[in-house]
């Protein structure tokens, strides 16, 4: 693939023939997957279409990966060529065309919570990696040795580190993770040639900031209050916002110990990406006492809105409401609810989702609908400009809450016991919150993400272990096949050699889609 | 957080993984309660008699705490104190100071495993409901009679289960599979249970004990589930509905 390189950074590094450029990241991904959403704004959607309903119902396996591992909850980064996904501790480069191991990079966690990576950010030969003891490592993208690593935080404190690394300009952007213990969360921006950190932003203000009187005075509640930054967030180059999605605070199922609205947890916040400067915040989950953080991907788009183009972000939050935004103000335009919810007595004039107290936790336990696990999750959702729709896997959720803490609590506090769920894709129109149509795919949680094509097609699985492709307009099924198992990532596409693959994660194994070849 | 469930099972190949942190080691009981006695009577004052913070910090969140071994760095503060914070010195012995790192860390750990319910959760916390007004509605408004005999399949099931598992099975019980009957495309039916339904494939165990499936393009399939009743109460379920009705369950024994 042929470049034109700027001249000051073929001075400064050597040809990248494998490499990403910061500036590929403004490209629509066709051969590169740069992100972990495939572009900055979240919208897992390609402009491939060699791949499209009238065709894709002869779809056939063009390779695998086995990584022999624990499940792959990572959606593989693309460029040159190579494939890179991960697992806790482990990078696979992996050739695109083929599914063949190009390299292999172990890491030893000194501890840390193992539950899952979503993948690797780039820039120019590097490949940044966040680990379960909550370090960042940087690789050769060309070989996958370790060029250096930084500690984030500390794992002792409960801390880990499962995101994928966004760049942005000359930034890396890393989040971490843990709320087993009541320690606060932050976003940091890292140098991309030595891991110092640029600027560390903190999901809780210092006590006298503003957003402090959103928690009690003379007490260690806001210094405690969790918040992580768990999910990739998405940046719209043009206003230089970095939008994050952020976790959700602790104690997490007692609030008694931190009355008020707990800014910035459970918050989809904007950022300057060069100082880490708050400049709005939207709170999908005023005082959460659910763990419906708000760090599902907020999809940046640009469409009309009663009329009038204008500059949007919306998120399917796992609190179960759809929220669109303004994102140049955070100005709420549309909330609704996207399943049927249990929890709020209304929205306030604000656009957030009034809390019902009776549905808190309690000791001899509340029913709700969405359980701990959230009306969606980490998979993502996608926005298809072709549609005009927000899709979402959505899970209708019941579970009941129990309040375990007495006196002043610590870590959680509490738990839900998930009782029952079905889930569905819905397609969503932004302009309303309506919804457009609902397939459903199954008892059980959905677990699986969603990508949107040129080519008319929804890509997501069922409960089955189908993958599934859906039309985007009607949501009728155009193809399916079981592979055996279920998905705990999100699908992406690329297209080589004027092949357009689809990838699909099933536990430790990369599946390849594309159109039959010749023998 | 969770951000997913916990991987459910394993294929180790030639790769090296370590799975989940290993919590910390469990202290001896015997210390933690000769430590909670001594940090009572030493520390509790200002440091709350649950280590929670009073006038001096909460020391379950504590840094230091979480970043201890067996009292090796709690050792030194606990002597120096931190005479610039108002905290004297306490001439501890070295095993006074291990009893007191056991049970700050016993604290830590309470605090780490708070979001697991336990299983031997406590009948009084869940027994807020009315007995009479359970049974009102197990026979009324519940529907539950339609289906359960207090004097039948109940008899007895307060003594059967703990009471926090009461409660969930009250609430999502396991049972047969559902029963199912597909008819084919020539008239003829198939009855049996249920294997696996989803939007392509019907499967079931006919009455002789045959797996069999069918395309569901190709075939009407209907569906006899009986908890499916369970399922619907979640929407009619108020909070006081449902422990009313384990209120009268528990009185079952």
């Amino acid at each position: 693939m042929r470049r034109f390189l700027p001249l000051a950074l073929l001075a400064a590094s050597p040809m990248l023939a494998g490499g990403l450029l910061p500036e590929d990241l403004l490209k629509a991904p066709t051969t590169t997957w740069p992100t972990y959403s495939g572009d900055y704004s979240g919208r897992r959607f390609s402009s491939l279409n060699q791949i499209n309903s009238s065709n894709v119902g002869s779809l056939a396996l063009a390779w695998v990966f086995r990584a022999g591992s624990v499940p792959i909850k990572s959606t593989p980064l693309l460029a040159g060529g190579i494939l890179y996904v991960t697992v806790p501790d482990n990078v696979w480069a992996v050739d695109a065309r083929t599914g063949r191991r190009v390299w292999h990079y172990s890491y030893l966690s000194d501890g840390g919570d193992h539950i899952g990576n979503r993948g690797v950010g780039m820039y120019g030969d590097w490949l940044y990696f966040e680990t379960p003891d909550a370090h960042l490592v940087c690789l050769n993208a060309r070989d996958g040795t370790e060029r250096w690593k930084v500690q984030l935080a500390d794992v002792k404190l409960g801390y880990f580190a499962t995101m994928a690394p966004l760049i942005v300009g000359n930034h890396v952007i890393v989040g971490v993770s843990g709320d087993v213990t009541d320690v606060p969360g932050f976003l940091d921006s890292r140098d991309p040639e030595t891991g110092k950190l640029q600027w560390r932003w903190y999901t809780e203000p210092k006590p006298g900031e503003p957003g402090s009187e959103t928690w009690p005075a003379h007490s260690d509640a806001i210094t405690h209050g969790g918040g992580m930054t768990w999910m990739t967030g998405t940046y719209d180059p043009e206003l230089k916002l970095l939008f994050w999605g952020i976790g959700n605070p602790n104690p997490v199922l007692a609030g008694a110990g931190r009355p008020g609205d707990n800014l910035y947890t459970c918050s989809i916040v904007a950022l300057n990406p060069d100082t880490g400067k708050l400049v709005w915040h939207f709170q999908p989950s005023p005082h959460d006492v659910h763990d419906w953080d708000a760090v599902q991907t907020p999809i940046v788009f640009d469409a009309d809105f009663k009329g009038a183009p204008r500059k949007l972000i919306a998120q399917a939050s796992r609190n179960g409401f759809f929220f669109l935004l303004d994102r140049a103000t955070g100005k709420n335009l549309v909330t609704a609810p996207f399943i049927e919810t249990n929890w709020s007595t209304g929205i306030d004039s604000t656009g957030r989702p009034i809390r019902n107290p009776a549905k808190d936790a309690t000791p001899d336990g509340a029913l709700v609908s969405p359980g701990s696990d959230g009306a969606t999750n980490w998979l993502s959702p996608s926005f298809n400009p072709q549609t005009g729709l927000f899709y979402v896997s959505a899970r209708r959720l019941w579970s009941i809450f129990y309040l375990t803490a007495d006196g002043k609590a610590e870590g959680w506090g509490g738990r839900d016991h998930n009782l029952w769920a079905e889930s569905d894709v819905r397609a969503i129109d932004y302009q309303t919150g309506g919804i457009r149509w609902t397939h459903p795919i199954g008892r059980g949680q959905g677990t699986t993400g969603i990508l949107t094509t040129a080519g008319g097609v929804l890509f997501t699985g069922d409960t089955s272990n189908h993958l599934l492709a859906l039309d985007a307009a009607t949501g009728t099924t155009l193809w399916h096949t079981n592979v055996g198992s279920g998905s705990e990532s999100s699908p992406m596409t690329y297209q080589l050699d004027g092949r357009q693959y689809v990838l699909y994660g099933v536990h430790d194994m990369m599946f390849a889609f594309a159109l039959p070849a010749a023998p | 957080m969770p951000n997913c469930k916990p991987a459910p099972f394993l294929f180790a190949v030639s790769l090296c993984f370590s799975l989940a942190a290993a919590p910390p080691s469990k202290p001896d009981p015997a210390a933690v309660a000769r430590g909670r006695k001594q940090f009572v009577s030493s520390c509790g004052f200002c440091h709350g008699n649950d280590a929670t913070g009073n006038r001096a910090p909460d020391l379950v969140r504590s840094p230091l705490v979480n970043r201890d071994r067996g009292g090796d760095l709690l050792g030194p503060v606990i002597r120096a104190g931190r005479p610039d914070k108002g905290m004297p010195g306490f001439p501890f012995t070295d095993a006074q100071v291990a009893d007191v790192a056991a049970f700050l860390h016993a604290r830590v750990i309470e605090g780490l495993s708070s979001s697991n319910v336990p299983q031997d959760y406590p009948l009084a916390r869940l027994l807020t409901g009315s007995a009479p007004a359970g049974k009102a509605y197990f026979e009324g408004a519940g529907g539950c009679s339609g289906c359960h005999s207090a004097t039948g399949d109940l008899a007895g099931i307060a003594s059967r289960f703990q009471p926090l598992a009461l409660q969930n099975r009250m609430l999502a019980p396991h049972g047969p599979p559902p029963k199912a009957t597909v008819t084919l495309p020539s008239g003829e039916t198939v009855s049996g249970s249920l294997v696996h339904v989803d939007e392509f494939e019907v499967a079931l165990r006919d009455a002789s004990g045959w797996y069999r499936s069918w395309n569901r393009s190709a075939v009407r399939v209907e569906v006899h589930d009986p908890l499916q009743a369970h399922r619907d109460l979640m929407t009619r379920y108020t909070d006081a509905d449902l422990h009313n009705v384990f209120a009268y369950l528990e009185t079952l024994k």
